[in-house]
């Protein structure tokens, strides 16, 4: 019997909202969510999911919603499983 | 390189300085032919953990001033009209340790720590065979020292590749 397994991958939308926030640097929003920029590169980049805290945090630095920061794709793979 | 990575790495040399000064302390001075006597082992062990507390605190301090300097000089050069409280405020700002910092730590751990017992295991293992008590302690003694370096080895993996 096959088993569905789904794979949850969490998007950003940081560097669009830096570009409209008048070009903020990670460097402004790391300060501004009290981390350094190395997670805010990270985050950015994907390589790195913060916590909800910190998610809020970056959302409330643009002063939007965190559904406009954040979001997700879900990918479903097939796998072999036991009968 | 971030300052996180930086410090790993000054951590990682050490590690890796001071294993190669125990091998070579452990091989030439001591030698195989000691093996039998537990107390030199053990007090030798013993000054090498001293040293190596004492050789990461003393590094720690000299990379922290010089990384200071640094950024002193860097935002002199760039802004000679910068005073000393901004800079001060951008030395904070470079160091500051967050969420992501601590969950690379604890991962790290984990996995250093599972070396670590690996080791104490092997040596256990050693002693059960019928090796000298001398040869469980290196064991345990090297498993510790190379966990310490695979954890900042890791570190530095997981800041490059990402949590």
């Amino acid at each position: 019997m096959a088993v569905k397994t789904e794979k949850l991958e969490i998007t950003n939308n940081i560097r669009t909202l830096r570009f409209f926030a008048n070009e903020m640097t990670q460097q402004e929003l790391a300060e501004r969510a009290g981390v350094s920029r190395q997670t805010i590169l990270a985050v950015e980049a994907g390589k790195y999911s913060p916590s909800l805290e910190l998610a809020f945090r970056i959302a409330e630095a643009f002063g939007v919603p965190i559904n406009e920061v954040f979001g997700y794709n879900l990918h479903t793979d097939k796998e072999k499983g036991k009968p | 390189m971030s300052y996180q990575e930086k410090r790993t790495v000054m951590s990682v040399a050490s590690g890796v300085l001071l294993m190669i000064a125990y091998c070579v302390y452990a091989l030439v001075k001591l030698g195989l032919d000691s093996m039998g006597d537990v107390r030199i082992w053990a007090t030798t062990m013993l000054v090498f953990i001293g040293i190596g507390v004492a050789t990461i605190i003393v590094i720690q301090i000299v990379f922290h001033i010089l990384l200071s300097i640094g950024i002193a000089v860097k935002k002199k050069i760039r802004d000679e009209s910068i005073d000393d409280r901004e800079i001060e405020s951008s030395i904070e700002r470079e160091m500051v340790e967050d969420e992501m910092d601590q969950l690379i730590e604890l991962k790290a751990n984990k996995i250093g720590y599972s070396f670590v017992s690996v080791g104490f295991v092997a040596g256990l293992a050693a002693l059960a065979l019928g090796a000298l008590p001398a040869v469980m302690l290196n064991i345990v003694f090297l498993a510790c020292m190379l966990g310490t370096i695979v954890e900042g080895l890791l570190q530095l993996r997981y800041y490059r590749k990402g949590v």
